[in-house]
């Protein structure tokens, strides 16, 4: 809100903030990651990261209607085996795969929704929790459609206007087109909703007492989560050529949310500042070998320990800091002018 | 006889055993204050979330301006026009002062513009000083007042206020004057105020009624109300009849 706008007329506040521009502006960037390096370690980790940006978008889209949600692994796990199976059944192309990835959670989640929304806190964390390893037991027992614990492999690749997508960058870029849509469906649904988000996550009676029907916009949200966490299986899909019921452990729910609280819950841009610190971090770990669960724990603690807010919290403290220097700096713009 | 703006017919709410009120029957006519008194526990609040379809009816109807809104949902009795206010602070902490008078107005359906009394209204009360601020950085009294402004921006047909003034202090009592004065003339609503302050509601309802022990009590113009023995003795105790010695 404008300081000078007259409240006789009042706006909604729906215009991007300035995180969020930097949030795409940095998706932007990270296109041109390929063409800055070929090692493929980088490319690795980089569309790593960018499915757990998916997964992280997922969690956030929730966790702005005060809802921890465990269900995303579930939700990938049924975007990704979607696609792999329209994959066999010929479907290739890039564009109608995503599609299919969004779409076959958000249809999955309607009647899911349903049920779920009517529980909250623990309950809720509960019970989308079984509904991630009710995924899981679905997809062992259903080894003629999902191929069972041997997961599906060989399925033909995807494809961009013809082209198959099968080199490291291509995998990539495949990745990458899977976060810029998930990011795009998540700025929508929070630029759109985000003040209705905000309400019911932290006075939901008020909103409520006022008019609003807060579950209608809770059974609008929880599907557009389920459908970015689909993009992210799809991207998780690809990098592995394989879709096992593995990747989508429930117990992997942790990490997506971990990068939402460890970047900062209250933006766009604390998934993606969380999703790259903590990915990097499992990385570097890695090469710890047995002591690797034991740092990434440590910094999960230190973390919540002395960044309540998340990466972005710092930052917000630091530029309001320099902020205050300055104003102190300058003390004639706003004294006496004798 | 016009129409009631609030009907009750034999209300009653219980919780397993535990009776909280019964059979209770009352009106609330267009454009009226009433006032509604009793001891702690007499079931006020409950009252008021019955109402409100906050918490569900055990048996009885409820009708605003003739249209039955008992079993409805919360929010539908809301936008119908019913609309509560809190007892505690009630806003959206991390929203400024304007972003919680926006979500007042587009949760309520109403349009963004506000009438010139109400940008009147939020200077009186202290909110015009305030409204770039976020609400949780403000001190309780304007955190009070701005979850009532709240309700009356909702433009309800009657307003429930869950006593308005409790944790205000005295000076800033008259904010709620104001406000019912605003909701009352501006708004042509009626209201029902639940409140322990009898000065307050001497003041502003021209009837009362009492309930004790999950019943009505008694029932009429406030003065009355108050000297009635009945409820001198089951609420009020000495402490009303030293006040009105003084008065």
């Amino acid at each position: 809100m404008k300081k000078d706008m007259p409240y006789s007329v009042l706006q909604r506040e729906r215009q991007f903030s300035g995180s969020d521009r930097v949030t795409l502006v940095a998706l932007l960037l990270a296109a041109a990651l390929p063409l800055l390096t070929s090692n493929i370690l980088v490319q690795s980790v980089a569309s790593q990261a960018l499915i757990g940006f998916c997964g992280a978008l997922a969690v956030h889209l929730m966790l702005r209607l005060g809802l921890l949600n465990f269900s995303v692994p579930g939700f990938m796990a049924v975007g990704g085996y979607a696609a792999a199976i329209a994959a066999e059944y010929g479907v290739q192309d890039l564009f109608a795969l995503l599609g299919i990835a969004f779409s076959a959670p958000v249809v999955l989640a309607i009647p899911i929704g349903w049920i779920v929304l009517r529980l909250k806190g623990v309950y809720f964390v509960l019970v989308t929790y079984l509904l991630t390893e009710i995924v899981q037991l679905v997809i062992v027992e259903t080894p003629s459609l999902t191929g069972g614990t041997n997961g599906l492999i060989g399925f033909p690749p995807t494809t961009f206007f013809g082209t198959e997508l099968i080199s490291g960058p291509a995998v990539y870029y495949t990745c990458y087109a899977a976060a810029i849509v998930a990011l795009f469906v998540a700025l929508w649904s929070t630029r759109s909703y985000g003040d209705i988000y905000d309400s019911q996550a932290h006075n939901e009676t008020l909103a409520q007492s006022l008019g609003l029907d807060t579950a209608r916009y809770k059974a609008q949200a929880f599907p557009v989560s389920a459908g970015v966490a689909g993009l992210g299986g799809f991207a998780l899909v690809q990098l592995l050529i394989t879709a096992h019921p593995l990747s989508f452990t429930a117990a992997s729910s942790v990490n997506y949310i971990a990068y939402v609280l460890i970047g900062g819950a209250a933006s766009l841009l604390g998934a993606l500042l969380g999703t790259v610190v903590l990915v990097t971090a499992i990385t570097q770990f890695s090469w710890s070998g047995e002591y690797s669960l034991g740092l990434f724990g440590l910094l999960l603690i230190f973390s919540v320990l002395f960044m309540r807010d998340g990466v972005v919290g710092v930052f917000t403290k630091i530029a309001h800091t320099i902020r205050g220097r300055n104003q102190l700096a300058y003390p004639a713009t706003q004294g006496d002018p004798t | 006889m016009s129409q009631a703006a609030l009907s009750v017919e034999a209300l009653s709410k219980s919780f397993g055993g535990l009776h909280v009120f019964k059979d209770l029957t009352f009106d609330l006519a267009p454009g009226e204050i009433l006032g509604v008194i009793g001891p702690n526990g007499a079931g006020k609040t409950t009252l008021v979330n019955v109402l409100s379809n906050q918490l569900t009816a055990t048996s009885g109807t409820v009708r605003l301006y003739g249209e039955v809104v008992s079993g409805r949902s919360f929010p539908a009795t809301a936008r119908l026009g019913l609309v509560r206010s809190f007892q505690h602070t009630s806003v959206f902490p991390t929203a400024t002062v304007a972003e919680n008078l926006v979500r007042a107005r587009y949760f309520a359906g109403r349009p963004p513009q506000i009438h010139t009394e109400a940008t009147e209204l939020l200077e009186v009360c202290g909110l015009g000083a305030v409204f770039h601020r976020k609400a949780v950085d403000l001190p309780y009294g304007l955190q009070k007042t701005l979850g009532l402004v709240m309700s009356c921006l909702a433009e309800p047909k009657v307003l429930m206020m869950d006593e308005p003034a409790a944790g205000l202090e005295r000076v800033e009592r008259i904010v709620v004057d104001k406000l019912v004065h605003y909701a009352s003339h501006v708004l042509e609503c009626s209201i029902m105020i639940v409140e322990h302050d009898m000065d307050l509601i001497r003041r502003l309802c021209p009837r009362s009624i009492v309930l004790e022990g999950g019943k009505i009590l008694a029932q009429g113009a406030t003065p009355n109300v108050l000297s009635e023995p009945s409820v001198i003795s089951a609420y009020l105790g000495e402490a009303l009849e030293a006040n009105d010695a003084v008065h």
